[in-house]
């Protein structure tokens, strides 16, 4: 067996591996020796052993998820302003345009309040790659990215829409502020440059 | 060779340094124009080429040596061995000033403004690196301004006055002013409540920031995602270049969709039909194909108008050769006649005269058109001819144009049907020993075109050394056509005038050189967009084909410029070029295809140029003026509205198309306003709500075509003035 160099801190555990047989007897006697000496059993008694003493350790998908970090940057998550529950989304455009992978489309039209109405938005699940530049540009940090990470679906192209992704108003008092990409620093404050107000 | 002369003349050029640079400058020129001119760059947020300068963002500021405060570059011209500094410490800091100034409660809502990514103050701001603010002023309340197609929000404005000269010098409407109140001046309406203007948009083109934008518009793109489509305007025969701006239709829908449609502001001026009236495209495929392909092999006659590209008269002219039908086009017919008769006495092929020789001209005469609705283009270069040279501009029509009445110095109203009587009395005025055989007394009593005011055209004519005479389209279908063009002749004869003959429609030049025509349509015939026993059109008909905003090709416009013209929408049907490879047998894959057999280019590799004119020998043979015909009773001028010029802009702009009338001649007829009324011009029937105009003067109403389908190309190649009984509806 070589010596392995065990480098760091790290608690590394060298796997024994035998020498490669070099001769036809050797080979021979390996085979034989795999073969006959019941491992399969060991194995098999182990897992046997772990079901009667019913002590799981892998995770009941989909009943159970991974939590997952904030800045983890998985399906887009369109919020709402807390105090009115109107749409933090402008439409200003930015995200459309700075999407590397043009996935993100959106119609704007004037509402009766003469601003600026967002109708639809929608982003190409298939095409996005979840680089996260979308929830960095939004001035409005209206567009983030939400922890749902479950993307299966039966064709290439698909979609989420305006409403997939806006918090539902009865949802309000559950939505979160975003922690993650694009989201205001710690010392956003101080940041700040005052502009004069003498009035 | 030609420069050197210039320079050894010395009189006019003045020598002197910019930034050290040893620089020259023609005389009248600024110390701003000789800048640019060298590519030395001066940041200003108020200039415009078109008009005077008007001097109020002071960004472009230069020191010059020996000058204790520093001048305005845009309005002072240099004189002889000065130095100017056009950067330096003290200006950057001063300039930043200003650009600081002009944020002071500009609000901050750049992300939803129309004009974000293409804005005069987000760039200079930057380019000053302000970061923050340490002005203040007491916030407003400033509503936003509803002025029709336009909106005005008085927040965003920052009063660099850029709307109101170009209003003002180069549209013409003279409609905004700028209301003075120091910190709460305003852009306002020139005496009256609401915008009452042609509604160009000329100044939603100008304005550097959001302040004036279109209506239709707002908050439907952005603009760094339109793609810009050059074109040429296909509603009149000015061509003006524009862009058609381009986006996919919705989220849904990934077919391209014309947003708005800009222009080169410095460059051109363009009117609201150009500018609003986009969105003609056809969207039907309507038809078979084989059908239409054998109604136009059996057809007899091919009857189509000039709304059409150079490559479309090709193909027709060529089916017609291998069929053997006749192309009918009145009013291309008319104006090639006028065209043939015009250069016997011109001694060239063409009219000589372009819209930039109007507008530098210090004297113009305009004869037969209303020129403001029936071409705009025109109508600008004549303001500009007024403001920059003070042009003396005589307006000789039968109606009076109230839009053009701070424009023109001398309206001369002449008796309808007369026209070849005023234009022989005209041409024997500016033409010093003309020698024409004229009975000058008969004919200034039937046209009733006074003696004085003729040789007030004379006594200017002799001082201006820019000259232009303006024909229109009544000239043109008029019956003497023939000998009206050869006095015509004559003008441009001399080198003194230049002439400008206006082609009625968008491609009438075009047409006129590319086809043979003729005159009457026999059965059966095939109508391009006009009425036949089978249509092919893009306004409805038998069969659908593309509109000029679905084609490539070029046009011949009036400055006897070949334009070009690209696809902006697309057409999901067949277009005359394939009807015309199953006719002619060939496997032509394109319509531009045919550029190169016209003009010797591949369509792509076609720069703009100017038709060649072929010089004959002039002839001076006119025949004498015969008797003129006296029109009385009730009269109609056929004349469409600002903002309309045919079927395609009335698909594209809903406006009302009433009678129009003067309260004269409401009460002649003993009509009032919005009664309903029937009459029949020229076998059409109309049934229009009558309108007193306090504009009008005399006995004419004006009718507009524009809203008769197809059947208004062929009313527009009549002579427009046109007898009728008008009954009022009970």
């Amino acid at each position: 067996m070589k010596e392995l160099e065990i480098r760091g801190s790290q608690n590394y555990v060298p796997v024994e591996i035998e020498d490669y047989p070099t001769s036809g007897w050797d080979k021979f006697t390996q085979v034989v020796k795999r073969t006959l000496k019941g491992e399969l059993f060991v194995g098999l008694w182990v897992v046997f052993r772990e079901m009667v003493k019913f002590d799981i350790h892998t995770l009941q998908y989909p009943e159970e998820v991974l939590p997952v970090s904030p800045r983890y940057r998985a399906v887009h998550k369109l919020l709402l302003l807390l105090e009115s529950g109107s749409e933090r989304c402008i439409g200003c455009g930015l995200c459309e345009k700075i999407c590397i992978a043009d996935c993100i489309r959106m119609d704007t039209k004037v509402d009766e309040n003469s601003r600026k109405e967002v109708t639809e938005y929608s982003i190409n699940l298939g095409r996005c790659i979840f680089c996260g530049y979308c929830a960095e540009v939004c001035p409005e940090l209206a567009i983030v990215h939400g922890p749902r990470y479950e993307n299966v679906s039966e064709q290439r192209a698909h979609f989420a829409l305006k409403d997939d992704m806006l918090t539902p108003i009865d949802m309000l008092k559950a939505q979160k502020e975003y922690p993650g990409f694009g989201a205001l620093s710690p010392n956003a404050d101080e940041l700040v440059k005052k502009t004069p107000l003498a009035y | 060779m030609y420069e050197m002369l210039l320079y050894l003349d010395g009189g006019n050029m003045i020598n002197f340094k910019i930034n050290g640079k040893d620089v020259v400058a023609q005389k009248g020129e600024t110390i701003l124009q000789v800048a640019r001119k060298e590519g030395i760059y001066i940041p200003t947020m108020c200039y415009l080429e078109k008009t005077t300068p008007i001097g109020s963002c002071r960004l472009c500021v230069v020191e010059v040596e020996g000058y204790d405060a520093p001048i305005l570059s845009c309005q002072s011209k240099p004189t002889d061995g000065i130095e100017v500094q056009t950067d330096s410490d003290e200006l950057f800091k001063h300039r930043k000033n200003i650009m600081e100034l002009y944020n002071v409660n500009h609000p901050l809502e750049c992300g939803v403004c129309d004009k974000s990514g293409a804005c005069d103050l987000q760039n200079k701001t930057l380019e000053f690196g302000l970061s923050c603010q340490s002005f203040t002023a007491k916030e407003q309340n400033r509503p936003k301004k509803d002025w029709g197609r336009i909106q005005y929000d008085e927040s965003l404005c920052i009063l660099c006055e850029k709307c109101v000269s170009t209003c003002n010098e180069a549209v013409g409407d003279d409609a905004i002013e700028l209301h003075f109140g120091g910190y709460s001046s305003s852009i306002v309406p020139k005496g009256s409540e609401t915008l009452d203007c042609t509604y160009c948009g000329e100044c939603i083109s100008v304005c550097p920031v959001g302040a004036l934008i279109s209506k239709d518009f707002k908050y439907t793109a952005n603009a760094w995602e339109l793609q810009k489509i050059p074109a040429s305007c296909s509603h009149c025969s000015a061509g003006c270049e524009i862009s058609y701006e381009v986006k996919h239709t919705s989220t849904e829908d990934q077919t391209q969709k014309i947003y708005r449609v800009t222009n080169d502001y410095e460059e051109n001026t363009v009117c609201g039909a150009g500018r609003f009236g986009f969105d003609f495209g056809n969207s039907e495929t309507k038809g078979d194909f084989s059908e239409a392909v054998e109604k136009l092999r059996n057809a007899k006659s091919i009857v189509f108008n000039s709304n059409i590209t150079n490559e479309e008269a090709k193909i027709l002219s060529e089916v017609s050769k291998k069929t053997g039908a006749k192309l009918v086009n009145r009013e291309a017919l008319n104006f090639q006649n006028f065209l043939k008769a015009f250069a016997v006495n011109a001694g060239e092929s063409l009219y000589n005269g372009t819209l930039e020789d109007v507008a530098d001209s210090n004297q113009v005469v305009v004869i037969g058109t209303k020129i403001s609705t029936d071409n705009p283009a025109v109508r600008y270069a004549l303001t500009q001819a007024f403001k920059r040279n003070r042009a003396f501009i005589s307006y000789l029509h039968p109606v009076y144009d109230s839009l053009l009445q701070n424009t023109i110095r001398q309206f001369i109203n002449y008796e309808v049907g007369t026209e070849e009587g005023v234009v022989a009395l005209l041409v024997d005025t500016i033409l010093e020993n003309s020698e024409l055989d004229l009975d000058i007394g008969y004919l200034s009593g039937e046209t009733n075109v006074g003696e004085e005011e003729l040789e007030q055209i004379a006594k200017i004519s002799k001082r201006a050394t820019k000259k232009t005479l303006v024909v229109g389209a009544d000239l043109i279908a008029h019956p003497k056509a023939e000998n009206i063009a050869k006095f015509l002749g004559l003008v441009q004869r001399t080198a003194l005038w230049k002439v400008l003959i206006v082609p009625p429609e968008t491609n009438s030049l075009g047409v006129a050189e590319i086809c043979e025509l003729s005159d009457e349509a026999v059965s059966p015939s095939v109508g391009y967009n006009m009425k036949a026993d089978f249509v092919i059109s893009a306004l409805g008909g038998d069969f659908s084909v593309p509109a000029l905003n679905q084609q490539e090709g070029t046009f011949v416009n009036l400055n006897r410029e070949v334009v070009k013209t690209h696809v902006a929408v697309p057409f999901e049907g067949r277009n005359l070029n394939e009807l015309a490879n199953k006719v002619l047998g060939s496997d032509v894959e394109n319509t531009i295809d045919y550029t190169k057999e016209l003009f010797g280019t591949h369509f792509d590799d076609l720069e703009i140029f100017h038709l060649e004119t072929e010089i004959t020998s002039p002839k001076a043979e006119v025949s004498e003026v015969e008797d003129l015909p006296t029109f009385d009773g009730t009269l109609i001028y056929l004349s469409n509205p600002h903002l309309q010029f045919s079927p395609f802009t009335e698909k594209a702009i809903s406006s009302e198309a009433p009678l129009l009338g003067s309260e004269q001649f409401a009460v002649a007829g003993k009509l009032s306003d919005g009664d309903e009324v029937e009459f029949e011009i020229l076998g059409e029937k109309f049934r229009r709500k009558f309108q007193i105009d306090r504009n009008l003067r005399g006995v004419i109403a004006l009718n507009p075509i524009f809203d008769m389908g197809l059947s208004a190309y062929s009313l527009s190649s009549n002579y427009r003035f046109q007898k009728a009984k008008i009954e009022k509806v009970k």
